[in-house]
C-alpha cells in the first residue's frame, strides 16, 4: 500500500470517484434514452394487426401502445372495481360473448339502473371520430370517463376516487409501475383503456374475403344480392360507407332518422352536444360490423331484429321537423328486404369473443 | 299592277321574317369585326378603338388582333359573333404568316393541308347539333319523373365541374367519372332511370355539361 | 367610427328567434353599445318577421319533394316561440303558374299559424299574367305599416311583352320564363307604372320613417343572364334613396346574398325548393358565400329566416339553412363595413 499523500484521493479515492461516475453515467442515460412521454413515440411501438377490410386506428402522441399498456388496459376493461360497489366493468355492457355489446335496449348499471341508450360495440369503435351516440367525446380516452362517473353506470363519484382505490390494490401498483412509472391517475387509466379498445378490430367476415379477399364464394347469392341493395335502392351505403380500399360502414357523421322523435321528450341526441337546431335527434351512424350480433338496435334499443331495422328505414324512418335530407322511402321488395338482412349477417367477424384476447405466443 | 307588286311584297314579308328569325334564334345581331392588323408580341396593338372588345392571337412572335363593336364589354357573346371573331382571327393569322414567309405554307391541319372553310363549317354544325340537343335534354324535366330538370340546379351548366372528374365523389362513395355522377342526379333529385353509358342521351348531357364548362383548366381528383 | 372587422366576426351562429335582446348583448360583447349608438333613427318598435319563399310547387301526383321541403319549412316556422309578428312568402309559389299548383302552395300555407304576407313571383305570374294569384292572394302591389316601419311589396318581375308577337301560347310564355338561362329572355323590371306608384306611395311617408321593400327581384343589378338583375334598378334605388333606412329583402336567387348601395342594403331570402349556385361574376363583396350545397341532403342549401327588425328600423338578416349552422348578417356590420377592405368575392370564395 502505498503512502497516501494529502490531496491525493488514493485507491479508495479513484474507486468512489469510478463508481459516481458510473453511476452519474448510468442516470443520464436513462434520462435520456427513457420512453418519454409526449412527441417520441410512435404508433408502431406496438403493431396493431389490421384485419381484412379495416385501416389502422389513430393512435394519438400521448398513448402510444405497448404490450403492457395494452394488457394493462385489458384488466381494466374486464374488472368490476371500477364501479363503486364492485358490480359493473367496462365488460358488463360491453361484453365479448355479445359482441362487445350488450342484449339489453339501454346499457343497465350498478343496483340495476337503467341507462338511457343502447350500449354501442367496443369493436372498432377505435375508428371512429368521435364517441358516444352524440359525439361529445373527441376520443377514447375521453369516453371512458364517461361510464365511471355516470350514477347509473359504474357510479364512481369522481375519476380521482378511483385512482385512489386502484392504488390500494397491488396488482395495478405494480402495473402501473411498469407502464406509467407508478403514476395512477385517472388520465393514465383511461389511457390504459383506450390502448387496449385499439386493439378491438373486427373485420375479415365472410363480407371482407369476398370484396376484399376477392373470394368468390365467401358469401351467399342472397347476400350478394343484399350488397347491391345497400349499394343502390337501399341507398345504404351513402351513411354506411364502402370504399374500395376498405370498409369503416360510417360516414362518422349524425344524421335524425326520425327514431324515438314520436315519444313524448325525444332524446335530442347530438344536439345536446352542439345546441344546433340541424343536429336536433341526430345521432351517430354506427359501424355495422358483427351487427348481428349487437341486437337490440337504434339509440334506444327500440328495434329488437335487423328485420325490424330494414322496415324502418323502408318506410322512410319516422316523419318529424328534423329528418335528414336523404331518408325516404325505399319501396323495397321483400326478397329485397331479406337479402339485406343476409347481407348484414355476412359482417359478422370471426371468433369475436377472442378479439383483444392476449395472444397466446406472448 | 297587283301582278307585279304581290311578289315584291311576298318577298319583303320574307327579308323581314328572317330578320325577326334571325333576332329571335341567334338574339344579338353579327357586330362588326375590325381587324386591327399585327405587331410583334409585347407590342401593344395599335389603332385599338375605345368602344368595343379586342380579342388576340399570338403565336410566340407576333400577335394579331381583331376588335368587335359590341356594346358588353364582357359577359357571352352570341354563338355566330364569337366564331366570327374566331374565323377572323385565323383568316388575319394566315395572311400574316403568308406576308412574312410566302414560300412557307401554312401548316393549320393535318397532311399538310390547311382546313378548308367547309370542314369548318361540318365540324361547326356538328358539334353546334349535338351540343344543341344536349342543351335541350338538360332543359328538359322528361330525364326524371317529377318535373325537375338539370338546369334547375345548374344554369348554364353551372356548378357541374366536369373538369374535376375522375374524383372521389362523396355521394358515390367511390372514384366517379362525370357520367357516373349525371345518373346518381337522374336517379336521386329527379327520380328518374338511370342511363346507360351508350345513350344517346347520356352523352349529349355529358356533351354539353362538357361545352358550357370549356376553357377551364383540368383538375382531375380535384374535391 | 370604422374598425376593421372580419366578416366572420359578424357572422355568428344564432339560436332560432333571438330576440333583440339578445342582439343588445352580443353587441355588447362586441364593444358596441347597442343598435342607437349608430347613426340616429327613428324610434320604430322591434319586431321580427319570418320568411318562406321560392317553393316552385309542383302537384303533388308529381312531386312530393318540393312539398316535403315547404311542409317541413311550415313546421319549423310554427315551432318558433314567440311567434314571428307575420311571414312573408317571397314568390314563386307554383312552379309553373297552375291553379292546382297555386291551390296546394295556399292550402299548406293556410297551415302558417303567424298572419302572412304574400308577394308574387314570375313563376305564379307568366301563366295567366296573375289571375289566380290575385285571386287567392289580392293585389301584387301594395304597402302597410307595422309598428313604425313601413313596408311596401312589390311585383318586381314585370318583363317585357315578348309572346305576343311569336304567338307564344300561355304555357309556352310560363315556360320561358321559368328557364332561369333563358338566353332569350328579358330582365326584370318594376316598370314606370309601379315606379310611379311607389313614389306616390312613398310621398305621404316622413323621410325617417323606416323602409322596408319586398321585392322578388333585387332591385339591383348582379348577373343579368339569370335575371339575378332589375333592369330598372337605378330607377327606383333613386326614389327610395332619400329615405334615412330602406332595406330591400328579396327573393328569386335561392342563395345567402348580401349587399349594400348607397344607403340601401339588400338581404336576399333562401328557397325552401332548390339552392342555385353563385353566378361566377357579379357577385356583391358583401355576401359571405356558402360552400357548394351537397346534392346528397336534398335540403342542403335550402331554408328559411327570419329578419330582427331593430329600434331604428334596420334589420339583423338570419338564414336558418337546414342542414348547417345558421348565418346571421348583423345591421351594424352592414352598416359600418368599408367595402374597399372587402376581399374579392371570386379570389377567396368556393369556386363554383
Amino acid at each position: 500500500m502505498s503512502k497516501r499523500m494529502r490531496g491525493d484521493p488514493g485507491r479508495w479515492g479513484l474507486f468512489v470517484l469510478g463508481l459516481s461516475l458510473l453511476g452519474f453515467l448510468v442516470i443520464f442515460s436513462t434520462a435520456i434514452f427513457r420512453p418519454s412521454s409526449p412527441s417520441v413515440s410512435t404508433a408502431s411501438d406496438y403493431p396493431v394487426k389490421v384485419p381484412l377490410g379495416l385501416v389502422d386506428p389513430e393512435v394519438p402522441q400521448e398513448n402510444p401502445m405497448t404490450a403492457a399498456k395494452i394488457e394493462l388496459g385489458r384488466q381494466l376493461y374486464f374488472d368490476k372495481r371500477l364501479s363503486v360497489d364492485d358490480t359493473v366493468s367496462c365488460a358488463t355492457c360491453h361484453d365479448p360473448k355479445k359482441g362487445f355489446a350488450d342484449s339489453e335496449k339501454v346499457g343497465i348499471g350498478i343496483q340495476g339502473k337503467l341507462g338511457n341508450r343502447n350500449s354501442p360495440t367496443s369493436l372498432n369503435a377505435a375508428l371512429y371520430d368521435l364517441q358516444f351516440w352524440d359525439g361529445r367525446a373527441p376520443s377514447l380516452e375521453e369516453q371512458a370517463k364517461g361510464p365511471i362517473v355516470n350514477p347509473v353506470e359504474m357510479g364512481m363519484p369522481s375519476l380521482d376516487t378511483l385512482a385512489e382505490k386502484l392504488k390500494k390494490i397491488p396488482e395495478y401498483q405494480k402495473a402501473f409501475g411498469e407502464v406509467f412509472e407508478g403514476k395512477m391517475t385517472a388520465d393514465n387509466i383511461v389511457k390504459a383503456i383506450a390502448a387496449y379498445e385499439r386493439t378491438l378490430l373486427a373485420g375479415d367476415s365472410p363480407f371482407d374475403r369476398y370484396l376484399y379477399g376477392k373470394e368468390e364464394n365467401a358469401i351467399s347469392p342472397a347476400a350478394k344480392r343484399g350488397l347491391e341493395v345497400f349499394r343502390e335502392k337501399g341507398r345504404c351505403v351513402t351513411c354506411h360507407e364502402i370504399l374500395s380500399s376498405y370498409a369503416l360502414f360510417t360516414d362518422n357523421k349524425f344524421h335524425n332518422v326520425g327514431v324515438g322523435m314520436d315519444k313524448p321528450s325525444p332524446d335530442l341526441g347530438r344536439f345536446l352536444a352542439t345546441k344546433e337546431d340541424k343536429d336536433v335527434g341526430a345521432f351517430k351512424t354506427p359501424n355495422l360490423r358483427s351487427v348481428a350480433l349487437t341486437a337490440p338496435y337504434m339509440h334506444d334499443g327500440s328495434e329488437a331484429t335487423l328485420e325490424s331495422v330494414v322496415e324502418l328505414y323502408n318506410k322512410g324512418g319516422v316523419p318529424n321537423r328534423h329528418l335528414d335530407g336523404g331518408i325516404r322511402p325505399l319501396n323495397l321488395t321483400e326478397q329485397e328486404k331479406k337479402d339485406l338482412v343476409d347481407f348484414m349477417k355476412s359482417l359478422t367477424s370471426p371468433e369475436v369473443e377472442k378479439i383483444g384476447a392476449p395472444s397466446p405466443s406472448k | 299592277m297587283r301582278k307585279k307588286s304581290a311578289p315584291f311584297t311576298l318577298l319583303a314579308m320574307l327579308a323581314v321574317g328572317l330578320i325577326a328569325f334571325s333576332f329571335a334564334a341567334f338574339g344579338n345581331p353579327s357586330p362588326e369585326v375590325k381587324s386591327l392588323g399585327s405587331v410583334p408580341c409585347g407590342e401593344e396593338m395599335r389603332g385599338v378603338a375605345s368602344e368595343g372588345r379586342v380579342f388576340k392571337l399570338c403565336d410566340g412572335e407576333t400577335k394579331v388582333a381583331v376588335q368587335v363593336a359590341d356594346s358588353e364589354r364582357t359577359g357571352r357573346m352570341s354563338r355566330e359573333a364569337a366564331q366570327q371573331v374566331a374565323a377572323r382571327l385565323m383568316e388575319e393569322w394566315a395572311k400574316m404568316k403568308q406576308a412574312k414567309s410566302p414560300e412557307a405554307p401554312i401548316v393549320l391541319a393535318h397532311k399538310g393541308e390547311p382546313h378548308t372553310r367547309r370542314e369548318m363549317r361540318t365540324w361547326d354544325t356538328e358539334l353546334d347539333g349535338a351540343v344543341k340537343e344536349g342543351y335541350r335534354i338538360f332543359h328538359d324535366s322528361s330525364l326524371g319523373t317529377n318535373g325537375i330538370s338539370c338546369d334547375m340546379c345548374h344554369p348554364d351548366g353551372k356548378d357541374t365541374h366536369p373538369y374535376t372528374y375522375p374524383k372521389f365523389q362523396t355521394q358515390l362513395k367511390k372514384v366517379a367519372l362525370l357520367r357516373d355522377m349525371i345518373n346518381w342526379c337522374i336517379e336521386n333529385p329527379l327520380e328518374g332511370q338511370k342511363l346507360s353509358d351508350e345513350d344517346s342521351k347520356m352523352k349529349a348531357v355529358e356533351m354539353y355539361i362538357l361545352w358550357s364548362n370549356k376553357g377551364e383548366v383540368a383538375v382531375p381528383g380535384k374535391h | 367610427m370604422e374598425r376593421k372587422f372580419s366578416r366572420r366576426e359578424f357572422l355568428e351562429v344564432s339560436a332560432q328567434g333571438a330576440a333583440a335582446a339578445g342582439l343588445a348583448s352580443l353587441l355588447d360583447g362586441f364593444g358596441w353599445s347597442g343598435p342607437q349608438s349608430a347613426e340616429a333613427g327613428p324610434e320604430a318598435q322591434p319586431f321580427t318577421f319570418a320568411y318562406i319563399s321560392d317553393a316552385h310547387l309542383y302537384e303533388k301526383k308529381l312531386n312530393k319533394r318540393f312539398v316535403r321541403s315547404i311542409e317541413k319549412t311550415v313546421a319549423d316556422v310554427n315551432a318558433l316561440d314567440p311567434q314571428p309578428d307575420f311571414v312573408l312568402f317571397g314568390g314563386d309559389l307554383a312552379q309553373l303558374g297552375q291553379k292546382g299548383e297555386l291551390d296546394l302552395g295556399k292550402e299548406i300555407l293556410d297551415g302558417v299559424r303567424a298572419k302572412r304576407v304574400m308577394m308574387v313571383g314570375e313563376h305564379d305570374w307568366y301563366l295567366d299574367m296573375g289571375e289566380h294569384w290575385r285571386e287567392l292572394f289580392g293585389p301584387d302591389t301594395y304597402s302597410f305599416d307595422h309598428k313604425g316601419i313601413h313596408c311596401v311589396v312589390l311585383n318586381s318581375v314585370i318583363v317585357e311583352d315578348y309572346w305576343t308577337a311569336p304567338k307564344l301560347s300561355p304555357m309556352e310564355r310560363m315556360k320561358a320564363m321559368a328557364q332561369l338561362d333563358n338566353p332569350n329572355g328579358r330582365p326584370f323590371t318594376v316598370g314606370e307604372a309601379q315606379r310611379e306608384w311607389l313614389n306616390k306611395d312613398l310621398s305621404a311617408v316622413p323621410l325617417e320613417r323606416p323602409i322596408i321593400v319586398f321585392s322578388h327581384s333585387p332591385l339591383y343589378k348582379y348577373y343579368k343572364n339569370w335575371n339575378f338583375w332589375t333592369d330598372d334598378a337605378e330607377q327606383v334605388q333613386a326614389i327610395l334613396a332619400p329615405f334615412q333606412r330602406v332595406t330591400v329583402v328579396h327573393a328569386h336567387t335561392h342563395q345567402v346574398l348580401t349587399n349594400r348601395i348607397g344607403t340601401i342594403r339588400f338581404h336576399g331570402v333562401l328557397s325552401t325548393a332548390w339552392p342555385w349556385p353563385y353566378a361566377h361574376k357579379g357577385l356583391p363583396r358583401f355576401t359571405a358565400q356558402q360552400d357548394r350545397a351537397d346534392p346528397f341532403d336534398q335540403f342542403d342549401g335550402c331554408g328559411w329566416g327570419t329578419v330582427e327588425v331593430l329600434a331604428n328600423g334596420g334589420v339583423n338578416k338570419n338564414y336558418n339553412l337546414w342542414g348547417r349552422k345558421p348565418t346571421k348578417v348583423s345591421y351594424e356590420w352592414l352598416s359600418t363595413v368599408n367595402e374597399a377592405t372587402l376581399p374579392d368575392p371570386y379570389e377567396v370564395g368556393p369556386h363554383y
